[in-house]
């Protein structure tokens, strides 16, 4: 048998340029970002965490904290294809991936099956209130999420690459919603929260927003710029230490595992899966390539944390009689598991 | 007239090839595939043996990787189905749809087949759908054909179902009745890794992408071997053996041990020894080995009764699995003399 060649290694120089161009293209899109944007930091560098990697994310927040707005901001600085579907009980299958209609030939008058793409076929594809919508409907989108492809009538339809979706959901208490099955759940890189401004921060969005000035925004970079930095972001070190404090901290949240704190035994209901760890390790690679940085260092990997495992842990019911969250479980994780010390 | 003597050197050369088949197909699964041996193993065995698989597990471990390699190291069709609350029978089978034909402008209705027109069919969190649909996968897994309006459309061959369940987040679940779990000849159990392999893992799924599974067996190849394994000779004792695991499994049977009447509501089926046996002339053939042994019944007495001994209440609130009811089963059933 012969074994397929490895990936080549890349030369570190050649490493080095990549990701200089990495970094050079996050601070210009940050800055126009923050034309447009304000004081959402924390989300416009989640987002391009999550979109450096090739990875979709799920955006969670009251109505109003420019959920919307950042998507399309951030597809106008990409210069990439934006379609945002208004998910409602009604939708189906066929209203996300595209359907098949009778088309008459003018010149020849015969009619045949002709297939309309739909709305998925995007770049950046926003599922707006992704929980109102039936669970089929719901698992026509995943499935083309992980697929990256339509297959109708026996053909396959590749989808535009960069592909990404950018999912918001309602909040659960809410009457008439599907929640997500938690497997669906796992496939989303991360979960953004976006949350109501400090007053300051809002008296400026509302001068801005009032005024009569309309903000232009550049196009700092390309579909095929975002191909290349996903690659550059793989050739970055995640070092052992680093690796193994990942999987500890994950494992940790796991109730059925022996060894697990106490305080997981009684919160959660189950525990982040391993799709949790991969995603923390090319969360915390794509941070460093923005910084420049062909290594991994601790700091990369906190911020990757919160935003990897919020949507991968379920809490117990006593959990929701103590009026612990999720954020609160994960804080003490990293409390109870110690970060390798930084070299 | 074919003698013992001239049909074995056949047998011995095929089952070299067959052996050295498997080989080259863990090498390809290997390629992208970390750990899970035992998952690995079971699954390829019942690959083989054309029996279909039931995984339990949380999400996240490789199942669809694992499944969907396994198509590509054969050059087989991969298809998968999630299962949801809404998904109606004809989602899967498929369904009838009015076309116009272009020559003669006439419409007539056109069957368009579903996913489960393919090799390999992911059935994915199976127990998230109600029960007419399961119903409609398993009848088209038995009788390897769906029938749409009075006409039947075999399926494609070789035809292999590998269905999940999650086991957590059982709220809005349909648990797969016992009688339509019976028709799965191995329930798998699939757990987290161990950390170092975890760590394995998250190196190399974040890093530049590694090599893929080469194809390195035909599906017309793994219908022969098919055949090979069921016409694999079993002494009687060793049958004797994997009926007696099974019957004894049944608190109605007169020979039952005490434990069985203690815990156990439902004994395995007359499904479960027919599987015992096949199960073992996979594992032999698998190891190139001509005979089965008593040895190879035992090794797949886990997935093959896991689901087909159905636990009582007693043993619920005892905390006495399934599992362990296997393993007293094992010990309280003797395997004959013979040394077979």
């Amino acid at each position: 048998m012969t074994e397929s060649p490895k990936a080549a290694m890349a030369d570190p120089a050649e490493i080095e340029r990549a990701l200089a161009r990495v970094k050079a293209a996050r601070q210009a899109i940050v800055s126009e970002l923050r034309k447009v944007i304000v004081g959402q930091d924390d989300p416009i560098d989640q987002v391009l965490v999550a979109m450096f990697a090739g990875g979709h994310c799920m955006i969670q927040g009251p109505p109003g904290t420019a959920k919307t707005l950042l998507a399309t901001c951030v597809a106008q600085v990409m210069d990439l294809s934006f379609k945002r579907i208004q998910f409602t009980p009604d939708l189906m299958p066929s209203d996300i991936s595209g359907t098949e209609i009778l088309e008459e030939d003018q010149t020849t008058g015969r009619r045949m099956l002709r297939f309309a793409k739909g709305p998925v076929f995007s770049n950046i594809v926003m599922a707006d209130e992704i929980n109102r919508t039936p669970p089929k409907t719901q698992a026509a989108l995943l499935e083309v999420m992980q697929e990256r492809q339509v297959t109708l009538g026996g053909r396959t339809y590749p989808l535009p690459e960069p592909f990404y979706v950018i999912a918001t959901q309602i909040s659960l208490e809410q009457e008439g919603t599907y929640p997500l099955p938690e497997a669906q759940q796992d496939r989303f890189m991360l979960t953004i929260s976006m949350n109501y401004l400090p007053e300051r921060s809002e008296a400026q969005v509302v001068r801005r927003s009032t005024g009569a000035e309309a903000v232009e925004l550049q196009k700092v970079i390309g579909a095929t710029d975002l191909l290349a930095f996903a690659q550059a972001v793989r050739q970055v070190t995640l070092p052992p230490a680093l690796s193994r404090y990942v999987v500890d901290l994950v494992a940790s949240s796991r109730p059925t595992v022996p060894g697990c704190p106490d305080f997981v035994k009684e919160y959660v209901a189950w525990g982040a899966g391993l799709r949790a760890s991969q995603n923390i390790a090319l969360a915390a690679k794509s941070a460093a390539a923005q910084d420049g940085r062909s290594t991994v260092e601790p700091q990369h990997i906190r911020k990757a944390i919160v935003p990897v495992m919020r949507h991968r842990i379920g809490l117990s019911f006593r959990a929701e009689v103590d009026h612990v969250s999720v954020e609160d479980v994960i804080r003490r994780l990293t409390q109870a598991c110690p970060e390798p010390p930084s070299h | 007239m074919a003698t013992e003597a001239t049909a074995a050197p056949v047998h011995a050369n095929l089952l070299a090839t067959l052996c050295e088949g498997r080989e080259r197909i863990l090498r390809e699964i290997r390629k992208v595939i970390i750990g899970q041996d035992a998952v690995v193993n079971d699954v390829v065995a019942a690959f083989f043996a054309g029996g279909h698989c039931l995984i339990t597990g949380v999400p996240g471990l490789a199942k669809t990787l694992l499944i969907s390699s396994l198509g590509r190291a054969m050059d087989l069709t991969f298809r998968r189905v999630q299962f949801t609350p809404d998904l109606m029978p004809a989602d899967i089978t498929g369904t009838e749809v009015l076309e116009e034909d272009r020559a003669t402008g006439s419409r007539k209705l056109v069957f368009r087949p579903g996913p489960i027109f393919t090799n390999i069919l992911l059935a994915d969190e199976i127990n998230r759908t109600p029960p007419k649909t399961q119903a409609a996968l398993l009848e088209a897994m038995q009788e390897h054909q769906v029938t749409v309006s009075g006409t039947t459309y075999p399926l494609k061959e070789p035809f292999f179902v590998l269905a999940t369940q999650n086991p957590i987040e059982q709220e809005g679940t349909y648990p797969l009745p016992e009688i339509q779990q019976d028709r799965f000849m191995f329930s798998l159990l699939i757990d987290y890794l161990p950390k170092a392999q975890e760590i394995e893992v998250i190196d190399a799924t974040t890093s530049a992408a590694g090599a893929q599974p080469d194809v390195c067996m035909t599906g017309g190849e793994l219908i022969e071997y098919q055949r090979l394994i069921r016409r694999l000779p079993v002494a009687e004792p060793v049958i004797a053996y994997a009926v007696s695991l099974a019957a004894r499994s049944r608190p109605t049977e007169a020979g039952a041990p005490d434990f069985i009447r203690d815990y156990v509501s439902w004994g395995a089926s007359i499904r479960a020894s027919h599987y015992l046996v096949l199960g073992a002339k996979a594992r032999a053939a698998l190891a190139g080995r001509p005979h089965v042994s008593v040895q190879d019944v035992g090794s797949v007495a886990y997935p093959v009764l896991r689901h087909r001994i159905i636990t009582n209440f007693r043993a619920e609130s005892e905390g006495i699995s399934s599992e362990e009811i296997i393993k007293r089963l094992l010990q309280a059933v003797s395997p004959p003399k013979s040394g077979l």
